[in-house]
């Protein structure tokens, strides 16, 4: 029985195109002023011509398995976190796996918007450890950019996303101590449409029509109800890191490094303010990706890593809040 | 019997009255008797005006609870398995989760087609197996939930001939926990081949097309429909739920004979008991979902386990398996609790 799982290796892949708030100020009734002030996001990257989330993934999953000194051949579970799969159905996770090669292997998606990377790691997690897979690769994988609306119609929401993918492989403890301490899922569907994307809904007979593509307030593009979600956000994001905290018997000071999911830099500058971190322990870097909702943990994660931010012994605290509303937390032993 | 991970109640919910022939061959053409030969399908059910996945598991799982005797702050986590979710984000579990007033319980989409239900359900029972896992007290309870409006999403022209007969819409639930008592799963493997992926697909919205993943002329073209090269799967499909059903029997350590019956799913019934028979199981033991109320994807299974259970004795051994868009397919060996 494996008792604990650890992270054994991260890969990540962003698209080559640059779009600044500048090259978008181009296309909508936007300044570069405005985006900073508002979401401290500089840039972000854009796809430029026809590309998955799962061809992004793809490249990171590779570099995850090497990085671990693994094949896709020892992976016996793919959980992909996403909201903007390739095609509509059948799910990303079965398209990743043809693309590393696995003909036959349990994978399915997770949706679970900003917190997609933290309930994927979660759920691999309790898989792994209930003996029903012993390495999974747990990807967050996103291209916002093909979903947003880049005219001044839809700017609140348009100079927030970008694309990209990250990968982790989960597989068990080196030595049984360090790794996954323990994952906190929250959600609460009250809050549903305060930030969602109606687009083709099931429920809505046919569920898409020409008429969703146009208008004042197209519904086949997201919506967001942003002073909502920033209040809400403040609150979440303390209340699910010191929940995590306490089932640990442990406190902010212990505290390395936080990575919060990258929503807005200004919600995260406030969660660090009211857990009094100091800027060291906490990482951020949507001011060069933007929102890639179920790929920004694993993305700074992985740049943290690589940055030499992370050392055996650290406590990382992994936390996200999002559209749902879902909120999550994940405390690693490195 | 010592307590382990379970299945501990099920409910299931089919919309409105059932839709039968003559009305979707009015739409797509043809007679309702040749629309029966071609999908071996006597009728479905569609979900009513602003009906989504979210409200047809409401009632399925407010069934399940009850006969869980569970309340919804027993939940330690809501998973909801679908392809056709009530809106583009956030997952259809979110709503479920409002609609069942369940607090702040975690809540999360998985998406897994027709093999959805098996994939909710090792989630859930390694959840609720590993002492912990949800960071709760005590033995949470987990509610996996499975459902789809795929009527919605259909054409309702003579192009949808082939396709649009073939499914349905509903939902069933189940609560999965640990206790003595229960169904017993004794083993469940599910798998997925995205190398045929675009044999069997709904294309549109496809986030992989630059720059828009939805134009006003995907849809003149017809592309948010399903499409499905039906003939070419039927073999491959065949093969590996055939192989996965030895596989858990195997696994269990059951011989072909001591099921009571196998509930086997897939678009095209014939491929269904014809994987069915390659296991060794004959017809009169073989159920199909899909012949009773279309392809319901993820929800075909436990919709039908969910009648069935009412004629099978406690320790009855039953054989689910499906298959679907993907390819995703798996299967399960139950022990009725």
């Amino acid at each position: 029985m494996i008792s604990r799982t650890h992270i054994l290796g991260m890969g990540h892949a962003v698209p080559d195109r640059v779009v600044t708030n500048d090259d978008l100020s181009k296309l909508m009734d936007t300044s570069d002023e405005w985006v900073q002030q508002r979401t401290g996001i500089r840039q972000r990257r854009h796809i430029g011509a026809d590309c998955g989330a799962t061809d992004l993934a793809h490249a990171a999953s590779a570099e995850a398995l090497e990085a671990a000194g693994l094949t896709i051949g020892d992976v016996d579970l793919i959980v992909f976190a996403t909201l903007s799969p390739d095609i509509d159905w059948p799910a990303s996770a079965g398209l990743l796996a043809a693309k590393l090669g696995a003909s036959a292997i349990p994978a399915l998606d997770v949706k679970n918007q900003c917190s997609g990377f933290l309930y994927a790691l979660s759920s691999a997690d309790a898989m792994i450890r209930a003996g029903r897979a012993r390495h999974a690769l747990v990807v967050g994988g996103e291209i916002h950019s093909t979903g947003i609306d880049i005219t001044t119609r839809g700017r609140d929401v348009a100079v927030i996303f970008g694309d990209g993918s990250a990968a982790a492989v989960l597989g068990p403890s080196p030595d049984g101590t360090r790794g996954l301490l323990s994952t906190h899922l929250h959600a609460q569907g009250k809050f549903a449409e305060k930030l969602w994307l109606e687009g083709a809904a099931s429920r809505n007979r046919p569920r898409i029509k020409p008429e969703d593509l146009e208008g004042d307030d197209p519904s086949a593009f997201p919506r967001m109800h942003g002073r909502y979600v920033f209040k809400h956000a403040v609150t979440r994001f303390p209340e699910v890191i010191n929940e995590a905290l306490e089932r640990n018997g442990l406190s902010t000071r212990d505290i390395d490094l936080l990575i919060p999911h990258q929503a807005n830099l200004r919600i995260n500058e406030f969660v660090a303010g009211a857990l009094e971190l100091r800027p060291d322990q906490v990482a951020n870097n949507i001011d060069r990706y933007g929102n890639t909702t179920a790929a920004s943990i694993p993305l700074v994660l992985y740049e943290a890593i690589r940055e030499g931010r992370v050392s055996e012994g650290n406590l990382v605290c992994l936390a996200a809040f999002g559209a749902g509303f879902t909120w999550a937390s994940a405390l690693l032993r490195w | 019997m010592p307590p382990e991970a379970r299945l501990l109640s099920l409910g299931a919910y089919l919309p409105g009255a059932p839709i039968d022939n003559e009305v979707i061959a009015r739409q797509v053409g043809g007679s309702a008797a040749e629309l029966l030969s071609e999908t071996d399908i006597q009728s479905r059910h569609h979900a009513g005006a602003g009906e989504g996945p979210s409200d047809l598991a409401r009632r399925a799982a407010e069934t399940a609870l009850v006969e869980a005797e569970a309340v919804v702050a027993d939940l330690g986590l809501i998973v909801f398995a679908t392809a056709t979710p009530d809106v583009t984000f956030p997952g259809s579990a979110c709503y479920l989760q409002d609609k069942l007033g369940a607090g702040t319980v975690g809540a999360v989409d998985v998406r897994a087609q027709s093999a959805g239900f098996l994939a909710g359900l090792d989630l859930a029972l390694s959840f609720a197996s590993v002492p912990g896992a949800l960071a709760a007290d005590g033995a949470p309870r987990i509610l996996v939930a499975a459902g789809e409006v795929l009527s919605t999403g259909l054409d309702e022209s003579p192009n949808g001939r082939d396709l649009t007969p073939r499914f349905g819409d509903g939902a069933a639930a189940a609560v999965v926990g640990e206790a003595a008592h229960g169904t017993r799963v004794a083993a469940l493997r599910w798998y997925t081949d995205g190398a045929h992926a675009e044999d069997f697909w709904c294309e549109f919205p496809a986030s992989r097309r630059y720059p828009l993943r939805i134009m006003p002329e995907d849809l003149a073209a017809g592309r948010h429909y399903p499409r499905a090269n039906l003939e070419g799967l039927a073999p491959i499909v065949e093969e590996r739920l055939g192989a996965v059903g030895h596989e858990v029997l195997d696994a269990a350590g059951w011989g072909v004979d001591s099921l009571n019956c196998a509930i086997v799913d897939y678009v095209e019934p014939r491929v269904a008991r014809a994987a069915a028979n390659a296991v060794g199981v004959a017809n009169d033991r073989v159920d199909v979902p899909t012949e009773h109320f279309g392809h319901v994807m993820s929800a075909g299974l436990p919709l039908r386990l969910a009648v069935l259970r009412g004629g099978l004795a406690p320790g009855s051994r039953v054989l689910l398996a499906a298959a679907g868009p993907g390819l995703a397919w798996g299967a399960a060996a139950l022990e009725m609790g």
